[in-house]
């Protein structure tokens, strides 16, 4: 027992010594020099074999640190090779090439993802010697390299600092911190042509006056003002830097407009707003559709058997229009509420122009393809699956209502394909029937609603 | 009608068989030895050797010249052979530019076709064959250094008769011709690929220049470079051409319920395998206070390991050729690292509340996030609906976070 004891501790002993022992190529790289080295390439056979030419090698310290190492392949090829992480390399990188030094040679190998080496070249210092196989000489730099990857977090946390540190030195030279401004504004990158569900992307920007009249400006006005300056609190649309969209509810655009606000962190006092009376002018489309006949298992949460299942039904809606006036020009607008009787739910709040096409689509879905016959027993083919039928479509307008563009596709789907027979004696599986068109009345009554 | 499409076909396949037979006996034994295309090389190469001991065939050549310095007697590196080149700028009154590779007097075995732009732009001699249209018919000779050519095979099959292999093609180095025998104590394959990598790289660097002078024509790449793209669906962020983006601004998407399907792309201002050699790329999601980063969790345990899968295609793109989702409901697909988040964050997810999720693109090597290579924010909204944010994360059985969590638990 205390032998296993004492064997366990030594060979503790010996990974924590063998880890310290851990170089990075700064100083491993103290006992090389510039100059010609002797090459082995590995061959075809995975040995290796001596070149007749040196390379001569260059290697670029800037104090204790080496900078580059630049290999001159036949002596007529330049790679410059440059420090993975230059506080404690493991490596020298050219394009996907590494070079790492120990004990008397460097090595010249590829990297894969699986932290695998494979030695190209060995490159031995003057006076150096090198005896070891192929196999070994991987196996060696890979576990060097991977190692010292381990010792590599101080380094890494360093250049992860003076990265930092620049950023912050650039935010600091950029942002209204300590800075006497005058005022922000926002800026549109470009006018929309349009401004309403789902029309395209608004990009905006933010521009500060300094109390000195030069200006500082958000990247997408071609400067580099932070964002994060800002707090931003928009209205009618997504609460994003740089580029919103429209809300798709009209609920919540209460205005009829979009509003860009943002306000000065450092600066409260200081606050710009940009409003966007809304267009109401892309048309929308509500697909209400019922499903395929294959998903029925799947939509309605019912196990089903076998194919030729019917499809689902167009949604039954309830549409509610509403003529309004735009609160900021004064147009004429519709109110539109959509309630979904299937799902029991609103399912859509738009405004539109009288004149912005709105479709529903409430058709009922296809049916599924019949099974084909499968063998002497059942012969035949089964029948297509009924198509679902259209939804019935209820459009209710308050007499407030002038003019309104409403396309209603209600339509029965289509009845599934029958399958084909097995053989001779069986027959084909009959298409099956066309769901049946759904109802679309519509009724002028007062309505309310409450957006 | 029937007649004239059985005879197109006939004479198709005869010219066919024709072109790889002429191709077969044009090659000739030194170059198929270089090519490694029959199995008599190795005895061919040796009889060739012996010959030319004897005595130079082509130093005649010699005595011609070309303003491009190419023609002459040329020695092959692996058997020593002497074969003979000729550039040929005009024939019949036409510009040619082809390189005409002999093995005997009197017709040349070989004539590749010279791609002019490169020479043109970038005073590179290169000149390329096909021989019929598999890979393995393809020839190139690039001029590493004066004199000396470096024959080439590449691992493409044709596209156009006209063109060699594209760029990003591997190109292997199989044989060198000097004029100077002692050119060979300099120039070895190893060194003559490494010349052909160098030169292929100016080329890649000057097409991606031009590349990305033609991305910059289309808005979408404009405007989002350095930056992800979000959208409703994959096929919203899709296109079919290489640096031809065609997706519309319009489908982009800023705002989505949580639990719905986002897709997103992100765009490069240089390809990854410039900026960052020998990296791949990496993904980190930031929502209320909490991060996940896909490669720490893939080396966190052996779940993540085989459900994370690396990211190391489409280093040599300026963007993902196919976008990746958090979450996709139409066919159940999603991020394990944005599960991990949705996981860690879910005591802090408030129906009716929104929020920031940022993803990040990385330069991802060694272990370690190099640099970011693009960022995005889209803001998820937790919807009141109960069927929506809540049904679709936290259902018991089929939410996305009991799954992850099942799948921890096991």
């Amino acid at each position: 027992m205390k032998n296993v004891f004492n064997f366990v501790f030594l060979l503790v002993c010996f990974g924590i010594f063998s880890a310290e022992a851990q170089e990075s190529q700064n100083t491993i790289l103290t006992n090389f020099q510039t100059g010609d080295y002797t090459v082995y390439k590995v061959n075809a056979k995975n040995k290796f074999e001596k070149v007749k030419k040196t390379w001569p090698v260059a290697i670029t310290k800037t104090g204790d640190q080496v900078s580059e190492v630049l290999v001159k392949r036949s002596g007529i090829l330049d790679e410059t090779f440059k420090p993975d992480v230059p506080g404690y390399p493991a490596y020298f990188a050219y394009k996907t090439f590494r070079l790492t030094f120990i004990k008397d040679h460097a090595v010249y190998y590829e990297w894969n993802g699986k932290q695998q080496a494979k030695t190209k070249y060995v490159l031995v210092k003057p006076g150096g010697n090198f005896s070891s196989n192929w196999e070994d000489t991987n196996t060696k730099v890979a576990k060097y390299a991977t190692t010292t990857f381990k010792n590599q977090t101080d380094a890494r946390a360093n250049v992860k600092v003076a990265k930092a540190e620049m950023a912050e030195a650039e935010r600091q030279a950029n942002s209204l911190d300590g800075k006497s401004v005058a005022k922000i504004a926002i800026e549109l990158v470009a006018t929309p042509a349009k401004v309403a569900h789902f029309s395209e992307a608004i990009d905006y920007g933010i521009v500060a006056t300094l109390k000195d009249g030069s200006q500082l400006k958000t990247n997408n006005l071609g400067g580099k003002l932070p964002w994060e300056d800002f707090k931003l609190s928009h209205v009618g649309c997504s609460n994003t830097s740089e580029r919103v969209k429209v809300d798709e509810d009209a609920s919540k655009i209460p205005n009829d407009e979009v509003v860009l606000h943002a306000s000065s962190i450092s600066h409260p006092s200081l606050s710009a707003k940009k409003a966007l009376a809304t267009t109401n002018n892309v048309s929308v489309q509500v697909n209400r559709n019922g499903f395929y006949g294959a998903d029925r298992a799947r939509a309605t949460n019912t196990a089903t058997f076998g194919a030729s299942q019917r499809g689902g039904n167009g949604h039954t809606l309830v549409i509610k229009v509403k003529g309004v006036k735009h609160k900021q020009t004064g147009a004429s607008l519709n109110k539109i509420e959509i309630y979904d009787e299937y799902e029991q739910k609103t399912v859509a709040k738009y405004k539109l122009s009288p004149s912005t096409e709105l479709i529903i689509n409430a058709n009922g879905g296809n049916g599924q393809w019949g099974s084909d016959g499968s063998s002497n027993t059942y012969p035949n083919g089964d029948r297509g699956g009924a198509g679902g039928n259209g939804g019935n479509v209820t459009i209710i307008k308050d007499p407030s209502v002038s003019e309104i563009k409403l396309t209603v596709n209600n339509n029965g789907g289509k009845g599934g394909k029958g399958g084909k027979r097995y053989n001779i004696n069986g027959t084909a599986g009959a298409t099956g029937e066309t769901g049946s068109k759904g109802t679309t009345v519509t009724k002028t009554n007062s309505v309310t609603l409450n957006f | 009608m029937k007649k004239q499409t059985v005879l197109t076909a006939l004479l198709s396949l005869f010219l066919i068989v024709g072109i790889s037979n002429t191709a077969e006996a044009q090659l000739g034994k030194k170059a198929k030895a270089a090519l490694g295309l029959s199995k008599k090389a190795k005895k061919n190469s040796s009889s060739a050797k012996s010959k030319s001991k004897g005595g130079a065939k082509f130093s005649e050549f010699n005595n011609e010249t070309d303003e491009l310095g190419i023609t002459g007697e040329y020695f092959g590196y692996t058997d020593q052979a002497a074969v003979g080149l000729k550039f040929v700028k005009e024939a019949d009154g036409k510009i040619v530019d082809e390189l005409h590779y002999y093995e005997k007097k009197g017709t040349p075995s070989l004539k590749l076709k010279m791609k002019e732009s490169y020479f043109r732009k970038h005073q590179i001699k290169m000149f390329f064959v096909w021989r019929s249209a598999s890979a393995s018919s393809y020839v190139e000779m690039m001029e590493v250094a004066p004199g000396v050519f470096a024959i080439l095979t590449g691992d493409r099959s044709l596209n156009e008769y006209d063109q060699p292999i594209p760029l990003d093609a591997k190109r292997t180095v199989v044989d060198l011709g000097a004029k100077n025998k002692a050119d060979f104590e300099t120039w070895d394959i190893e060194t003559a690929q490494a010349k052909v990598d160098m030169l292929v790289g100016t080329l890649k660097g000057a097409a991606g220049d031009k590349a990305k002078k033609q991305l910059m024509k289309y808005d979408v790449y404009k405007n989002h470079v350095g930056k992800i793209a979000f959208a409703k669906g994959t096929n919203y962020l899709r296109n079919q051409k290489r640096n031809q983006p065609t997706e519309k601004e319009a489908n982009f998407i800023t705002k989505q319920i949580l639990g719905e399907t986002v897709a997103y792309k992100p765009y490069f201002d240089q390809p990854l395998e410039q900026t960052h050699p020998g990296a791949w790329f990496n993904v980190t999601y930031e929502m209320a206070g909490e991060t996940t980063d896909r490669e720490a969790l893939r080396k966190s345990s052996s779940i993540f390991g085989k459900n994370i899968p690396q990211i190391d295609d489409d280093q040599d793109l300026f963007y993902w050729f196919y976008p990746k989702v958090t979450i996709n409901t139409s066919n159940n697909v999603a991020d394990y690292a944005f599960l991990e988040l949705l996981r860690l964050t879910q005591d802090k997810l408030t129906m009716g509340k929104t929020y920031d999720l940022k993803v990040t693109v990385w330069a991802y090597k060694d272990g370690a996030n190099i640099d970011p290579v693009a960022t995005g924010t889209i803001q998820l909204e937790y919807s009141t609906d109960e069927n929506k944010t809540k049904k679709r994360l936290f259902e018991p059985v089929q939410g996305w976070v009991s799954k992850i969590e099942t799948v921890l638990d096991e």
